[in-house]
């Protein structure tokens, strides 16, 4: 693609040779903005054109599903009646914010095609910017989901969180996503630029001062770690409630005199469970597919081997990412029954056909009693 | 005398199978239950070799529709009694007044059954929801359920079976108690000498719903602090035991500066009165009922009795208690200083009044009926009114769909 770019003394070179894997990484880049290329790009060559095409097509079909996934998801939340609860306004919190993340695709598709940032400093800046908040700001709203999740089915009746405590929870969201994606904007501490093939933007985790690794470490623990961990004890704390209630309820239909029918009880008990644990492992394995790439990327760009970071290395973890934030609304918007049921009715050409059954009888049939006929009728004489 | 029974009747969607029920609340008695007796009615020709079941269920539901992500269902449904109905499998099954009556009006299609209630078993009891929510009610149900098919564990369907809601229910014993509950609390200051002390008692152990409650109240002030003011609460404490949850809210409460402060040295004696309504907590969220079918006659949940020798923790499903709770405000530095008084809030079972005053001439009505049965029943025939519940089947068919 970069064969597209502006004529200059490389482009000359590379138009004469026909073939630009053999240049530095970065020769594309106009004068102007030779000096945003880290110097560690320069040892590598120019990816082959083929590569680009596949990130270029990559990003053409992210871009759109997130779009559609998240523009449904923002469209049915904010315009329906029946899924307007407090929970669900994270959940529409999260779907702006992967929106928020899908404005960059353009962007990338433009610097893919032409070679290099568009907008300078400026586009790199805006670039990352973006990245920064969205991802920061997702990765933050999904440990909240799971802490919102985990107050409602620990305590369902009065556990709940009401509006008052979502919408803090939503600021703080905004709020947690600041600081470290306004801070190296202003080059205050850590700074933006070029990555991965030169086309999109993150903060540097190339340069080797204190300073810069301090930066790493820091943004390491607050974008990844803590969330990460708040997810984990969330879930694995919801888990140990149901267990528990599931156990509670069993111990009642015990005392009713109400003995399960063994095999289909337990089987029934098993799948309440790993229902939820198979729920919450899809969860935290999207978080982990997300930013564990970029973590890894990034804390090795710093401490480790700075060489294993080829340009495709890097742009995986762009990549990661920005598929997560189309899949979000696929995990947690559609595993919601009420969502289900309104996509059912609004959009009847997406095929979703929701069990009525469920909802039109109460619950799961637990048990059965050991009652028999015979004793019933006996003590019906008076 | 002509007395009128009413009778509810429900059918199923194509209207082969009837229910008839005497009654919708049943009423645990503690020592026995009232067993759960009607009569079902199926049209001529239309089983086919195919047999009606019922079952007795109850629903837990503890939590709202609305929030069930993940797969969790906030709501349980145990079957407490199954039996086939239809063929009976025990012809000589005694029948209670109610269900003879009802079989022989109805005639040769008629069967009666009987549910008994497991001992244990939950009353019902509703959680009020806030405002304008109109998701399944919170709390403990009760359904009777009829359906065909050809065993038990046949797929049920929609067309062919009826399920009708009812109720159980605890009603106060006959003896209202002779004791008074009462409660002394007093208050030492960390950087005074001193004590003020105070002791609640109620007039009564054992309220009925509507009734007024008595709270005296003495104060006596031995500290340097002074009682700036004295709120009177009624709390309604609903334990949850399905999900090991329990809260506390106010269904009465007053504040009050009459006679206060109480300085150092005085005393006050002051009696609070407050009435428990359900009427004053509508749109409250939480605040516990006695299982409701209809919006009229709500009231409070009732106290949760338990037989003599078990404890309040071995009960099943919503256990609620009441208590008095009296809070001293000492003033800012003095802090607050509360009792609270356990007292119990019934339904009076029916005739409480007449029953002790009329034990005798009941007996003698009961010797007489029996002695012109005959004459008793065919009187009473002719005036059973049938509650009809076709248009909440009608209401239930769509919402189910």
């Amino acid at each position: 693609m970069h064969i597209n770019g502006p004529s200059g003394p490389q482009a000359y070179v590379n138009d004469s040779l026909g073939d630009g894997s053999v240049f530095p990484m970065g020769h594309g880049y106009p004068a102007e903005y030779q000096h945003m290329v880290h110097a560690h790009w320069r040892g590598f060559r120019e990816a082959p054109i083929y590569y680009h095409a596949g990130f270029y097509i990559a990003f053409i079909v992210l871009m759109l599903s997130s779009i559609f996934g998240n523009g449904l998801v923002i469209w049915i939340f904010s315009t329906s009646k029946s899924l307007r609860t407090p929970s669900n306004l994270l959940i529409l919190n999260l779907a702006i914010f992967d929106l928020f993340m899908c404005t960059n695709m353009p962007h990338y598709l433009i610097n893919a095609t032409v070679g290099y940032i568009v907008g300078g400093d400026l586009g790199c800046d805006i670039y990352a910017l973006n990245g920064g908040i969205s991802g920061m700001g997702a990765s933050i709203t999904n440990a909240f989901i799971a802490f919102d999740r985990y107050k409602t089915i620990s305590n369902p009746i009065d556990g709940r969180l009401s509006y008052g405590q979502i919408v803090l929870l939503i600021l703080f969201t905004w709020l947690w996503a600041t600081p470290f994606s306004v801070l190296p904007l202003f080059q205050i501490w850590g700074r933006y630029q070029p990555e991965g093939f030169l086309t999109t933007c993150s903060f540097d985790y190339l340069t080797n001062t204190d300073e810069n690794r301090l930066f790493v470490r820091t943004i390491f623990v607050w974008s990844y770690v803590i969330p990460m961990t708040m997810i984990l004890v969330s879930y694995y704390k919801l888990f140990t409630h149901v267990r528990v209630h599931e156990k509670m309820l069993a111990e009642q239909a015990k005392k009713m005199n109400v003995k399960s029918l063994s095999a289909n009880a337990n089987a029934d008990n098993m799948s309440v469970e790993l229902r939820i644990a198979k729920a919450a492992l899809i969860i935290y394995m999207l978080f982990i597919l997300a930013w564990t790439p970029y973590s890894v990327v990034a804390l090795i760009g710093c401490f480790g081997e700075q060489q294993l970071i080829t340009p495709f290395v890097s742009m995986l973890p762009c990549l990661a990412c920005k598929s997560v934030s189309c899949l979000d609304p696929w995990v947690y918007a559609t595993s919601h029954p009420k969502y289900r049921l309104e996509l059912e009715r609004r959009l009847p050409w997406l095929g979703i056909r929701e069990k009525h059954a469920t909802s039109g009888t109460s619950g799961g049939q637990e048990s059965v009693a050991s009652v028999s006929g015979d004793t019933l009728a006996l003590s019906v004489q008076n | 005398m002509v007395v009128s029974v009413k009778v509810f009747k429900k059918a199923t969607p194509n209207g082969k199978v009837t229910f008839y029920l005497g009654r919708r609340d049943f009423i645990d008695h503690i020592d026995y239950c009232d067993p759960v007796d009607g009569v079902i009615v199926v049209e001529p020709d239309y089983l086919k070799n195919r047999k009606v079941f019922g079952q007795l269920a109850t629903t837990y539901r503890y939590g709202r529709e609305e929030d069930e992500v993940m797969g969790v269902k906030f709501s349980k449904e145990l079957i407490l009694c199954r039996e086939q109905i239809v063929p009976m499998t025990n012809p000589n099954m005694e029948m209670t007044p109610m269900q003879e009556k009802l079989v022989r009006k109805l005639g040769s299609n008629a069967y009666p059954f009987t549910f008994h209630f497991p001992p244990n078993s939950p009353s019902s009891v509703t959680l009020q929801q806030e405002g304008d929510d109109n998701g399944k009610p919170l709390g403990v149900e009760y359904t009777i359920r009829a359906f065909v098919g050809d065993s038990e564990d046949d797929r049920q369907h929609k067309r062919s079976m009826v399920s009708l809601v009812i109720k159980k229910l605890q009603y106060a014993p006959l003896n209202r108690g002779q004791r008074l509950p009462s409660s002394l609390v007093s208050k030492g200051f960390t950087f005074s000498n001193g004590k003020i002390s105070l002791e609640v008692t109620l007039d009564r152990e054992i309220y009925y719903h509507g009734e007024k409650t008595a709270a005296t109240v003495q104060v006596s002030n031995n500290s340097k602090k002074s009682v700036k003011s004295i709120k009177c609460f009624i709390v309604q404490h609903t334990e949850i035991t399905m999900v090991n949850a329990q809260f506390s809210k106010h269904v009465a409460q007053l504040e009050t500066k009459e006679g206060c402060p109480i300085t150092p040295g005085a005393n006050l004696t002051k009696t609070f009165y407050l009435i428990p309504l359900a009427a004053n907590n509508k749109d409250r969220h939480g605040i516990a009922l006695d299982g409701h079918l209809k919006d009229e006659d709500v009231n409070l949940a009732s106290s949760t009795m338990v037989q003599e020798g078990k404890s309040t923790g071995d009960a099943c499903g919503i256990v609620i208690s009441y208590s008095v709770r009296i809070k001293l405000n000492c003033g800012t530095l003095g802090g607050e200083m509360q009792t609270d008084v356990p007292f119990k809030l019934l339904q009076p079972a029916p005739g409480t009044i007449e029953k002790k005053r009329s034990n005798a001439m009941k007996k003698m009505k009961s010797i007489e009926q029996h002695r012109n049965v005959k004459g008793y029943y065919q009187d009473d025939d002719d005036n059973i009114v049938f509650e009809d519940f076709a248009k909440m089947r009608m209401n239930n068919v769509n919402m189910a769909d």
